[in-house]
């Protein structure tokens, strides 16, 4: 599937670019409130430069796009691909944390 | 002390004018909330350093990322081949210099160890070659622009056109000037009498009269003629005028996608005879030394020269595989 690889390109972004395309899942936000909304969900904070850069290529990939705002704080929303794309990341990442867990558990016990 | 709005723009300002003209305003902003929020921290600063030097990398076309929209990419590849050719012209200031020590030295007397008349005989070769992949490069980059100039669409490009031809006109019609004066030319570019025609040793010799040691000693400078002097400070001046223009017109033709490959496709081969050159002049250092009083005999600012040429061959390497990322 395209998407598992959509992020692959993005190297050390890879990381803040799930956690943008996670923020982004329930609705448009700007840099600011992503910053304060990842930090709340993840206990990450995600450094101005790194957000934007990480904006910029999620941007270019056409997986998020800006929001018309007569702000001068721009909000980003997931796009259809983004969506799929998250979804298939965290799929991903939820495989690899099956694994983990019941691997702990077979060999340490039940947490 | 300035407030945050302050601190925000000095911040931006990291970024190239091209980025802040997209993303300034909306990162100008979170920068004025983080800095409202958290006054000082030196890791948030350093990240915002970080990623403005990164854009500028990206943005001269020495660094990318994921794979972008068809028109950012071809942007990309323009800016690549941009530094490209800017990195190429240091080389070849440089490396012509060195070249046009060895072949002159040559017109007197053969050379005297066999490693420096294999590294003469490598070096002319690759000139060559690059001289044809120049040629083969800038055709149709000048056809594209003159078309857009003959069709009104001078806007951004008749600048930089006006500057690479004022120093071209000034780097050939100085270097014949003082390459005229070199003993046994006569004055005539392909007058033979030695390994290549004596008049372009002469002309490559007087392009790159700036090039020299001479810097370091300002009582022996100051023995050289007037106009002399005056070339060696106007010379360097006119060359990157040439190559400024050239960069421009580069990064502002829109090039078709096809000519961009071929372009880059040409990048790639100038790097690697650029590295084949290198080659030469290292084993002309590097092999036995000449006897004393030689004209074969290699100074500091050979190996200096040498540094500079490896340093602009590894950012050309870089630029080069930028450029033929770009362009599907």
């Amino acid at each position: 599937m395209a998407t598992d690889k959509a992020l692959d390109g993005f190297g050390r972004y890879a990381g803040p670019a799930t956690l943008i395309l996670a923020s982004l899942a329930d609705g448009a936000k700007h840099g600011y409130a992503l910053t304060k909304d990842i930090e709340s969900f993840a206990g990450v904070r995600v450094a101005p430069g790194t957000l934007y850069e990480a904006l910029a290529r999620l941007q270019a990939q056409g997986l998020i796009e800006p929001v018309e705002s007569h702000d001068r704080r721009r909000p980003y929303r997931l796009t259809e691909v983004g969506a799929a794309t998250l979804r298939a990341q965290l799929d991903a990442q939820r495989r690899v944390a099956d694994v983990g867990l019941r691997r702990l558990a077979q060999g340490w016990g039940p947490a | 002390m300035s407030g945050p709005p302050e601190r925000a723009a000095r911040l931006v300002r990291w970024y190239p004018r091209a980025w802040r003209a997209r993303y300034g305003e909306e990162f100008t902003e979170l920068l004025i909330a983080e800095l409202a929020e958290r006054p000082r921290s030196p890791s948030r600063t350093a990240d915002v350093i970080r990623g403005g030097l990164v854009a500028r990398l990206a943005d001269a076309g020495l660094c990318g990322g994921a794979p972008q929209a068809p028109e950012l990419a071809r942007a990309q590849a323009r800016a690549g081949l941009a530094s490209l050719a800017c990195c190429a012209a240091v080389f070849l200031g440089v490396g012509g210099a060195i070249w046009s020590q060895l072949v002159i030295g040559w017109q007197w007397s053969a050379p005297d160890t066999a490693g420096t008349a294999v590294a003469t005989f490598v070096m002319t070769g690759t000139v060559l070659v690059l001289a044809l992949l120049a040629l083969l490069a800038a055709l149709p980059v000048a056809w594209t622009v003159a078309v857009r100039l003959a069709h009104g669409q001078a806007r951004g490009l008749a600048v930089p056109s006006a500057l690479f031809l004022a120093g071209l006109a000034i780097m050939i019609v100085g270097g014949r000037h003082f390459g005229n004066g070199w003993p046994g030319t006569g004055g005539h570019p392909w007058a033979r009498t030695g390994l290549v025609p004596g008049g372009v040793a002469a002309f490559s010799w007087a392009s790159t009269l700036w090039v020299t040691s001479f810097w370091a000693h300002p009582a022996a400078l100051a023995a050289f003629p007037a106009a002399e002097l005056t070339w060696m400070a106007l010379s360097p001046l006119a060359l990157a005028c040439l190559v400024a223009g050239a960069a421009t017109a580069i990064r502002r033709a829109e090039l078709s996608p096809a000519l961009l490959r071929f372009e880059g496709r040409l990048g790639a081969a100038a790097c690697v005879t650029m590295a084949v050159f290198l080659g030469g002049g290292c084993a002309w250092i590097t092999g036995r030394t000449p006897r004393p009083g030689s004209l074969f005999h290699p100074g500091a600012i050979d190996v200096a020269g040498l540094a500079v040429m490896a340093l602009a061959l590894g950012v050309a390497c870089q630029a080069a595989r930028q450029s033929r990322r770009g362009p599907a």
